[in-house]
């Protein structure tokens, strides 16, 4: 089978500066100031064609930073991400411009993704019908609700036909029947044989959708296998989770920090 | 070098995107104005309106003579104040183009350097209209025009360029420094003055040196030259060649310095934000 994404010993790090001072001296001076946080850290994963990944974890455990890194939007800092063919990444806040209609961010967008006039004609009544819009079409964005907006950006993101596709929590807004009829796309695209990744929390949703889960803990690779062998170990260690107190949150945390750093 | 190349590669190669996305960009501009475009037009000639009014009326000043003919001071400022107001737009809004559209583009892939581009040249239709609307007016007020006024297009072209490799450098420190928008946008002002907008530098000829320096500010060059265009009667980019070539060393200059910079942290613009 196909390699389509690769991720080799990726690392993402963040500089925690205590004040704007000090980002602008640490900017102009070789001494190195502020604090090192790691996002991400050492990891590994790789994904074949047609393969549907669900990527999980607690909060800040990196799953976000990580699809923002496949999907082209946040450089590594460290290690190589190889990708083949072009990614949509799904997430609640899409951009969209707020002082334009639905109709003209249709436009905008597919074009800033290499569109031509005559694909962006063919492509939009296909994205305004699924986006359920109707009439608030030709409304600027800025007076659409939440839910209208995500729906924008998900029909957008959709309709464009990648070969690689990331849901970052984007079928957690919208009513039932718009998150139905997302789905119901979604298997379009796995019949289709397209790779996926989906980012949630909800584990019903993954248990149903995804085949294979990567499971993360504070920035690094915990588990990565299929579905029935990781997500019940993933409901036991979040029950033992929920129930810790804060500094036992912390000293596990710690305990991750040093076996990674080994 | 070769980085200089790339970018001049890019702007090339997305052409059509700068092009359609220009026209978005004017769109969104005004969309919530009722008057609209007009607005684009209307602003600048309430200023020219009060510079006038400050400074051609009210102030005593000697008659203004480009190439021996007396020109009238209206004319004279409507000659080279569209072109100001095209550089002060185009450096504050490609200054700030980058980090202000960055979550909209999202991908690290999109041909960066072409953003600068794009508002400069919804920029640039502005300026086309505010020049179409001068040349009415003087001839409406019979300004005669004569044969110099091809040199219009060759300084329209030398601005593009020297607003381009600004907004190149300024577009990329101001991403990674916010403040360094703020300090553009006071110094601009600053230059307003400082390049002949509103009076003639030969008010300075009592101190030769000083005006020489003023001279060389490329600003200058290019409101020099759009009066030259209009009132001359001298094919000012040769006859004043040691200026014209100063002016395209510095943009030169300007721009390797703004192509290094942009190519060097494009792929990090998003960690900025």
């Amino acid at each position: 089978m196909e390699k389509v994404i690769s991720v080799k010993n990726v690392s993402k790090k963040y500089i925690l500066y205590r004040n704007p001072k000090e980002r602008l001296l640490d900017l102009i001076i070789p001494k190195k100031l502020g604090e090192d946080f790691f996002a991400l850290s050492h990891v590994d994963f790789e994904a074949y064609k047609g393969d549907i990944i669900g990527f999980i974890g607690t909060n800040g455990s990196g799953k976000s930073t990580l699809s923002n890194i496949i999907a082209g939007i946040v450089p590594e800092s460290s290690g190589q991400v190889n990708v083949k063919g072009n990614t949509s990444l799904i997430a609640v806040a899409s951009g969209l411009n707020n002082d334009l209609t639905g109709r003209d961010n249709i436009e905008l967008k597919l074009l800033m993704l290499g569109f031509n006039k005559k694909e962006i004609k063919e492509l939009e009544p296909d994205i305004i019908k699924f986006s359920e819009l109707e009439k608030f079409i030709d409304q600027p964005v800025k007076s659409y609700s939440s839910g209208m907006k995500s729906r924008l950006g998900f029909s957008i993101s959709v309709n464009v036909d990648p070969d690689i596709l990331i849901i970052d929590e984007a079928l957690s807004v919208g009513d039932k029947a718009f998150a139905e009829k997302s789905l119901r796309k979604m298997r379009e695209f796995k019949e289709k044989g397209k790779t996926m990744i989906f980012v949630s929390h909800s584990l019903g949703q993954m248990k149903e959708f995804c085949e294979k889960i990567l499971w993360l803990e504070f920035g690094t690779v915990r588990a990565f296998g299929d579905v029935e062998e990781i997500i019940p170990q993933y409901e036991q260690f979040i029950n033992k989770y929920k129930n810790m107190s804060q500094e036992q949150k912390n000293e596990y945390r710690n305990e991750i920090m040093r076996k990674v750093n080994e | 070098m070769k980085l200089a190349l790339e970018i001049l590669k890019e702007q090339k190669k997305y052409f059509y995107l700068i092009r359609r996305l220009s026209l978005y960009e004017l769109k969104s501009n005004n969309k919530s104005n009722y008057l609209g475009m007009a607005w684009e037009l209307i602003n600048p000639a309430i200023q020219i309106l009060i510079y006038w009014l400050v400074f051609g009326t009210l102030m005593r000043r000697e008659p203004i003579i480009i190439s021996g003919n007396e020109v009238p001071f209206i004319n004279w400022l409507m000659a080279g104040f569209f072109v100001w107001t095209l550089f002060y737009q185009s450096v504050i809004q490609g200054s700030k183009s980058i980090y202000t559209r960055l979550r909209m583009l999202s991908k690290m892939s999109f041909p960066m350097s072409i953003i600068p581009s794009y508002v400069i040249f919804s920029q640039f239709y502005i300026h086309l209209m505010s020049m179409l609307v001068t040349f009415l007016i003087f001839i409406i007020i019979n300004q005669s025009i004569n044969i110099y006024i091809i040199q219009l297009p060759y300084y329209m072209f030398a601005g593009l360029c020297l607003m381009f490799s600004i907004s190149l450098v300024m577009s990329t420190l101001s991403t990674i420094v916010r403040d360094v928008h703020m300090l553009l946008n006071s110094t601009l002002k600053m230059f307003l003055y400082l390049s002949g907008v509103l009076w003639p530098i030969t008010l300075l000829s009592d101190y030769p040196f000083l005006m020489k320096v003023m001279k060389l500010n490329p600003v200058y060059y290019l409101i020099n030259g759009y009066r030259q265009s209009f009132f001359g009667n001298t094919w000012s980019i040769i006859s004043e060649w040691k200026y014209t070539l100063f002016f395209w060393g510095l943009v030169l200059v300007i721009f390797l310095i703004g192509s290094r910079l942009h190519m060097k942290f494009r792929r990090h613009f998003i960690d900025f934000l």
